[in-house]
């Protein structure tokens, strides 16, 4: 061999044992093992990172549920029926309350398992909820609630288990173990589990009831591998789903959402703007929506609202939020935003038919927003308190300009073209609005519960859906951390607490206490809102029309109007509906992707 | 004969003067400032100027606001993906926060230079002082001058841009600017100082010296004169450079939010899947604006590069 094709030969040896070295420690273990055919899988879209896929404690902060762990591989107690208002069991067979809804028995189906194979049965319902109740670690908002209910969680036999709460609750059994909204209560297996720090157990390799297991985890997608030796299918609860695999992704920006469904690369699909939708349909004919035709988007429970830092001033006055209520034009965010697909809201809730009876009380005491602005009244108000017009069309005292920071969420177009809207209002009517765009993460993490924002733009009071107090209680001062402290279970974060409050928090505890259906109720919540109202620590602004695209190329079976068993909230802990729902379909013959 | 030679020396006068009109024309479009590369390149940019100016007082630039227009509508003579068509009300078109696309391009292409030529002015005015500073003066300042523009040139611009406008949120025109220019003075300082280096040595600057002019007078008196088309030249480059950086900051959703740029415009077409929608009024027309700006800069730079440089004039 020359010298020349020697030292040639020695170079390449060495850069590919090198490339070896180099590579070795980056071999994921857990990379998906056997592969598994397009048309076995389904593919869901994620609209934030995992920040930390390696950890599923997910009684601490982050993503640690929505990204396929309780739609796989975590299951519920019950799944309310948005469509008949019941519970549907699950793990749960029945819970019922004894007369003063202060002990309710729960009972368990029998024959379910782990998928490591051991039994799941009262011992896990009784140590989660031990650990809840003893634990100051924990933040996520499920379990918050819970904690802040039980007084003592008893097992009776191997499949009952008994709550003592600390007060009277009607609401308990759904609030906490019925996916009321987004997720529920979620049991534990005591086996792994014990022994374990609530605050900093990682719970990796995480496992379930679930009929799929975890398969890996970067932090822009997650997988899940069915599990054929699931309990469901042994017991006759259930088949075993189709689907053999099920992706999370985060697809990014709407555009690359959009790109993706149109060449049927995703099934499932976060929120797009309307028009998007229109375009992707007329390219791909299989992707649908809640609704086949206009307003296609299915109403989110959550409705939209200004949150108001009442702490921070000038906006702890009272009258000066009103202002703020007053340059809002409903109907502009409406007709820009959501494209003409929604309707203002009249009070802080839903307006599903269930919660008719409240919002007709509060708009009939007079206290709901009227849809469009009123400049002129929020003018007076901000004269009265001393501000007056610059040249620059900017309210001023003592030379320092009104100014506001509106927080927006990154992860959703329509939050922040929202806020760019709210901005130019407020703009307009001499208020020196900005937005500043903060990402999910932080924004979910540290500075709503931490309190560190003027206004921002979110859904604080979701909760409600067939009764009031579930959103009403959120603004209760029952538990009000000072700024800087972590809100417990996002509630009150702007930190209202007023005399006020006192009192409204006496008539919410009191509708708390009532039996659903108790017809005091509309009565109450109306006495109740007038402090809203008055004091204004947030600013209802539209109900959300979510515009959720499915893609019907490699599987049929998705929730629509025509079709409602679920409500087709993806990212929810009810998902498991959604999934045992879908058949695959005949990829050749619905395919006309232009 | 006499009448021959009376109109011979009319003739003669006559087309001497044309001549010498001639000449003085000929000599006035010799001149290295005239040539076509840098008038045409000139105009384009002065075109854009006056459209963004006149174009304030002809239609309501309040225009580029949210909500102050229908949505998605085409520009006259087209149809949108509804089937509706465009309206004179708004000749190029509006996008899906009613934002009126012609208003959009009034405010923000001047916008889009503004930034340019701020970034550039700072940029350029501190590369002339350490670039002359290095190469006059020499020594530890020499060697520190250096040492830093050839680190400063190695770091990625829109990287720290990114993460330094991720930290403070939003920021106006004004200070996109001056962000920007903290990366466009370390290539003018080198250029600058390997200018000042050659033209060290040369006789005037040593008769300056000699005479015991000041280094003050002598780097700005006397050398920075002969280095103004070349100066102008490396304005213009930066102005680009900054412009292209701009831009891409915008087009992440950086920069100006409320303030249009022609950046920003196109960032909220991509991000509200302009494409995918048909709606090419809403990336198309930026884009189209945003090309013909370069190519206006690049005229003048290569104009400004036949002045500096004699070989490059052709014959």
């Amino acid at each position: 061999m020359a010298p020349r094709t020697r030292r040639v030969a020695w170079g390449l040896a060495a850069i590919i044992t090198l490339a070896g070295l180099i590579a070795i420690p980056y071999h994921d273990p857990e990379s998906p093992g056997a592969r598994i055919a397009r048309e076995d899988t389904v593919i869901f879209d994620l609209d934030r990172s995992i920040k930390n896929p390696r950890n599923f404690n997910w009684l601490t902060p982050g993503v640690k549920r929505l990204h396929g762990a309780h739609q796989a591989m975590w299951e519920p107690l019950f799944v309310l029926s948005y469509a008949t208002g019941e519970l549907e069991p699950w793990l749960g067979l029945q819970i019922v309350g004894n007369d003063t809804h202060d002990v309710w028995t729960l009972s368990l189906r029998r024959g379910v398992r782990w998928s490591d194979g051991e039994a799941f049965d009262a011992d896990d319902v009784v140590f989660t909820a031990d650990m809840v109740r003893d634990s100051d670690a924990i933040s996520a908002r499920e379990a918050i609630r819970f904690k802040a209910q039980i007084a003592e969680t008893r097992k009776i036999d191997s499949h009952t288990v008994e709550f003592r709460l600390q007060k009277p609750n009607p609401s308990f059994h759904v609030e906490n173990f019925g996916v009321l909204n987004f997720s529920s209560f979620l049991v534990m297996p005591e086996h792994v589990w014990r022994g374990q720090d609530v605050g900093s157990f990682d719970f990796y390799p995480p496992i379930g009831t679930g009929p799929y297991v975890f398969g890996s985890a970067t932090s822009q997608r997650a997988i899940w591998d069915r599990n054929d030796d699931w309990w469901g299918a042994d017991t006759g609860f259930r088949d075993l789903p189709q689907p053999k695999r099920l992706i999370w992704i985060e697809s990014g920006g709407q555009e690359n959402r959009a790109q993706l469904l149109r060449r049927n690369q995703l099934d499932a699909g976060q929120h797009l703007a309307l028009g998007i939708f229109e375009a992707i349909q007329a390219k791909n004919p299989n992707v649908i929506a809640w609704h086949s035709g206009f307003p296609y988007g299915w109403t989110d429970p959550c409705p939209r609202q200004l949150e108001i830092n009442t702490t921070v001033p000038p906006w702890d006055d009272a009258e000066m939020r009103r202002a703020v209520a007053h340059i809002v034009d409903r109907q502009q965010i409406i007709d820009i935003v959501y494209e003409g697909s929604t309707v203002p809201s009249k009070s802080m809730f839903v307006q599903y038919g269930a919660m008719q009876p409240f919002i007709d009380a509060v708009s009939n005491a007079g206290y709901s927003l009227p849809t469009t602005a009123n400049v002129d009244a929020a003018h007076a108000i901000f004269e009265s308190r001393g501000y007056r017009l610059d040249d620059d069309g900017t309210y001023r005292r003592d030379g320092e300009p009104l100014a506001v920071r509106i927080l927006a969420n990154t992860a959703s177009a329509e939050t922040t073209g929202t806020v760019d809207l709210l901005v130019e209002q407020l703009q307009r009517a001499g208020v020196d609005a900005r937005s500043v765009p903060v990402e999910d993460g932080v924004f979910w993490g540290e500075v709503i519960p931490l309190g560190d924002y003027e206004m921002s733009y979110s859904w604080l009071s979701c909760g409600s859906v067939n009764e009031p107090w579930a959103s009403m209680s959120r603004y209760t001062n029952s538990a009000i951390a000072p700024v800087g402290e972590r809100a417990p279970g996002y509630n009150n974060t702007g930190r209202w607490d007023t005399d006020a409050t006192s009192q409204y928090t006496a008539i919410v505890d009191r509708i708390g206490r009532l039996s659903l259906g108790d017809p005091q109720i509309p009565g109450l919540v109306a006495n109740a809102y007038q402090h809203l109202y008055t004091e204004m620590p947030f600013v209802p602004l539209v109900q959300a029309s979510k515009v959720l695209s499915f893609n019907t190329t490699y599987w049929t079976g998705w929730p629509t109007a025509d079709r409602f068993y679920v409500h087709p909230m993806h990212w929810w802990n009810s998902t498991h509906l959604i999934i045992h729902g879908l058949e695959r379909a005949d990829a050749g013959k619905s395919s006309h992707v232009k | 004969m006499a009448d021959a030679t009376g109109m011979g020396g009319v003739v003669s006068d006559a087309d001497e003067k044309a001549a010498r009109r001639r000449a003085k024309r000929l000599k006035r479009f010799d001149s290295p400032w005239m040539n076509p590369k840098l008038l045409t390149g000139a105009g384009i940019i002065v075109g854009i100027l006056l459209f963004g100016l006149l174009g304030r007082f002809l239609w309501d630039p309040e225009l580029v606001f949210i909500g102050s227009a229908p949505l998605n509508l085409p520009p006259v003579g087209f149809e949108n993906l509804r089937g509706e068509p465009g309206s004179p009300a708004h000749p190029l078109g509006t996008q899906s926060s009613g934002r009126d696309m012609l208003a959009l391009m009034i405010v923000g292409a001047p916008n889009t230079l503004f930034i340019g030529v701020i970034a550039s002015l700072i940029g350029m005015t501190i590369g002339i002082l350490l670039g002359f500073s290095a190469g006059f003066i020499g020594g530890r300042t020499d060697d520190v001058i250096r040492v830093l523009s050839d680190v400063m040139i190695t770091i990625p611009p829109l990287m720290v841009l990114i993460v330094f406008q991720t930290s403070i949120g939003e920021i106006g025109i004004l200070m996109m600017g001056v962000l920007l220019s903290g990366f466009m003075w370390q290539s003018p300082t080198r250029l600058i100082r390997a200018q000042v280096l050659s033209m060290r040595q040369s006789g005037y600057v040593r008769m300056a010296k000699l005479s015991g002019a000041s280094t003050f007078d002598i780097m700005f008196k006397e050398m920075l004169p002969n280095l103004v088309p070349y100066l102008f030249g490396s304005f213009i480059a930066i102005a680009t450079t900054a412009i292209v950086t701009a831009v891409g900051l915008e087009t992440l959703g950086l920069g100006p939010q409320r303030v249009p740029t022609l950046g920003r415009v196109i960032y909220e077409a991509i991000d509200s899947a302009a494409l995918l929608r048909n709606m090419w009024w809403w990336w198309g027309i930026p884009t189209a604006l945003l090309a013909t700006m370069f190519v206006g800069l690049l005229l003048v730079n290569l104009g400004l590069d036949e002045v500096a440089n004699p070989k490059l004039r052709k014959v």
